[in-house]
């Protein structure tokens, strides 16, 4: 029995400073993007005098939740080493599905779940070509986008019709003691995406995964279950975005998912995960979230012309990588050190 | 361990039927004749060499754009900045016109510094930042269009009539012009595969680390790898213009997932150090080919894109079990 419990100790230790080593990183990244979240809506005071206020926050974060729930899916998919290129066409697909299927009619209790199950179920395919077929998953999610966008367009004959159901418009243009419903979704969706990737059986699995496949195999991770569920989780989640958006805006065209992909790629990354799996939490993802669409309110708010915006858009997007590199952590735990040494 | 990686390429670069049928370029070329022999049996006027110009205008730029992609994907990374490079060449055709066969080449010129500078620039970036791939020409393709809309924020302007008309059109009445710049970038491939600089490239494509053990200046490699492929897209944007005869900030945008689409189909390994530009080239003509095809087939051309996501897959799946299968059969 001693020479067990001498193990067990001896891992226990082990593991307790390898977590407390990645979640300070993370968590650094977290608060370094929120900061600059904050700093940019300070300083957008100056630019202009309606910008910085307490109703600009919540401007931010309702224009925020769409992305905050598609990087929850995409988030999950890049953690395994993958990458889903699908989800704009999933974004099109939830949202003509919902306008033409259920619109302002009744049975919005039924049919809504199941355009989600729709869409789940077109993750599903894009998981049995990856995980069975072994097709990559950068050109799989592909296929699956091309196929979807263009089915997409033959089903409403290139013109998506109909309206919102009333709930969509309830969730999306619905306001709570002077707060906009969907702030208060962001919220409880952040902070479950959180728990689901941080502090369970399923989200270790996940890291597991991307940290190692063989490894995980042999660590008893049940590796085509947990590489099947992130494309589906994700998925829905795009599913539903593009039914949050039917709300938002009370309509669906087919182009209504286009401009979600780039971002929802880069607020995972800027949020601190590696594009390459196995890192990053989901804190940070959010903070991405809100900072890209912080950026995009600000620069739109100045008044710039169009290329001026995309140019600045790139090069925060630029600044963000740079400013987040590993090196940086690096030297920024070295200065730590030389400092504590020295006091 | 490094051994075999180095030596793959020349091994690549002889004759040999067999492991030509094996590699993706083999598979996307068979393809290709398949899905010709139905266009001519549903088209009889495809065999005329007007609607073979005309095709051959069409998949070019894919093909180039795609072609200066598989540098990057063959040295294990990732350039979205194809988007940019495109929309922005094409709008500096478009606004700044030269006239007559000076003027084309000068405009060549340009593009091709454009696209180079992008591509030092990605190459910075990557190579020697070590920033992710993705999201660094993420970055710098928002950039690139971004000036692309300075330059011109609608679509509009002419591009040169010596370019539009001179590069779509046919040499001794038979061979497109345009082929011939896609032909001239594959032979430069050939020809650059069998420098240090090229099989660097797939050795670090396939083991970065094996690589730069056995001396392989990875950093120079990746670097080049960006800054070739950079000029290759402003070689596709200009051909494009040719095309178009005229500019959109936006004209890049389909190209993205379409080149990496061709890059795939041509059997070059999105995880690097497997594959060829050849191929990628071949790929792009299939994917304008079936268009062609179902538009003569009488699919309506809302759902092309079902069928070109269909072919994707299968010719990705039945490419890695025909490559499986002739491994096996080498090694034994």
């Amino acid at each position: 029995m001693t020479p067990q419990t001498e193990m067990l100790d001896k891992f226990a230790a082990e593991r307790d400073t390898r977590k407390a080593r990645r979640f300070d990183r993370h968590t650094v990244s977290a608060v370094v993007v929120f900061a600059l979240c904050v700093l940019l809506i300070l300083a957008s005071r100056l630019v202009s005098p309606s910008l910085g206020s307490f109703q600009q926050v919540l401007t931010v974060m309702t224009l925020a939740s769409f992305l905050v729930v598609l990087s929850f899916g995409q988030g999950l998919v890049i953690l395994t080493g993958g990458l889903d290129l699908s989800l704009p066409a999933l974004i099109t697909l939830g949202g003509v599905l919902t306008t033409t299927w259920i619109g302002n009619g009744p049975g919005a209790w039924y049919l809504l779940p199941a355009v989600l199950a729709v869409c789940g179920g077109v993750g599903l395919a894009t998981a049995i070509g990856i995980v069975w077929l072994k097709v990559p998953p950068f050109i799989m999610t592909m296929a699956t986008s091309i196929i979807v966008a263009s089915a997409a367009l033959g089903l409403t004959n290139g013109t998506p019709r109909g309206a919102s159901p009333e709930i969509l418009l309830l969730l999306m243009k619905g306001s709570y003691l002077g707060v906009p419903a969907p702030v208060y979704f962001l919220v409880v969706f952040a902070v479950a995406g959180w728990i689901v990737q941080s502090r369970t059986v399923l989200g270790r699995y996940l890291y597991a995964l991307g940290t190692n496949r063989e490894a995980a195999q042999i660590a008893g991770v049940p590796v085509t279950l947990v590489s099947i569920l992130p494309y589906v989780v994700s998925a829905v989640c795009a599913g539903f975005v593009g039914m949050m958006l039917v709300g938002y805006a009370n309509g669906a065209t087919l182009r209504m998912g286009d401009n979600y992909l780039l971002p929802s790629i880069a607020a995972v990354v800027i949020g601190g995960s590696s594009i390459l799996g196995g890192s990053g939490n989901f804190a940070g993802t959010v903070g991405g979230a809100i900072l890209l669409t912080t950026v995009g309110t600000v620069i739109a708010a100045i008044g710039l012309e169009q290329g001026l915006r995309t140019i600045i858009e790139g090069a925060i997007i630029l600044v963000a990588l740079l400013l987040l590199r590993e090196e940086l952590f690096e030297r920024l735990r070295g200065l730590s050190a030389k400092v504590k040494s020295a006091g | 361990m490094t051994g075999p990686a180095i030596s793959r390429p020349y091994r690549m670069a002889r004759f040999q039927p067999r492991k030509l049928l094996a590699s993706g370029a083999g598979v996307v070329f068979v393809l290709y004749v398949v899905l010709y022999a139905i266009y001519a049996a549903l088209q009889p006027s495809a065999l005329s060499s007007g609607t073979f110009t005309n095709l051959v205008n069409n998949s070019v730029p894919l093909a180039i754009a795609a072609a200066g992609e598989t540098l990057v994907v063959l040295s294990r990374g990732f350039d979205l900045s194809v988007a940019g490079v495109i929309s922005l060449t094409n709008v500096v055709m478009a606004v700044y016109p030269q006239q007559g066969p000076g003027g084309a080449v000068l405009s060549l010129l340009l593009c091709l510094a454009i696209g180079g500078a992008v591509g030092i620039v990605n190459g910075w970036l990557v190579a020697v930042l070590r920033l992710q791939a993705i999201a660094a020409t993420l970055a710098t393709m928002i950039v690139c269009q971004g000036l692309a809309l300075l330059i011109l924020d609608a679509p509009g302007g002419m591009v040169a009539d010596w370019v539009s008309y001179e590069l779509t059109d046919r040499l001794f009445g038979v061979v497109p012009v345009s082929g011939l710049f896609a032909l001239a970038v594959a032979l430069a491939w050939l020809f650059f595969k069998r420098t240090n600089l090229g099989i660097g490239l797939y050795a670090v494509g396939a083991d970065e680390q094996a690589a730069a053990l056995s001396g392989i200046p990875v950093r120079r490699v990746r670097f080049a790898a960006f800054v070739g492929a950079g000029m290759i897209y402003g070689l596709a944007g200009f051909m494009l213009s040719a095309q178009t005869a005229t500019g959109n900030p936006n004209a890049g945008t389909p190209f993205l997932m379409l080149a990496f689409a061709a890059v795939a189909l041509g059997g070059t390994s999105l995880s690097g150090g497997r594959g060829g530009l050849i191929g990628s080239i071949l790929g792009a003509a299939t994917l304008m080919l079936l268009q062609k095809v179902l538009f003569s087939g009488g699919v309506s051309s809302f759902y092309t894109g079902i069928f070109q996501g269909v072919v994707l897959v299968v010719a990705i799946v039945f490419g890695s079990a025909f490559a499986s299968l002739t491994g096996r059969r080498t090694a034994a």
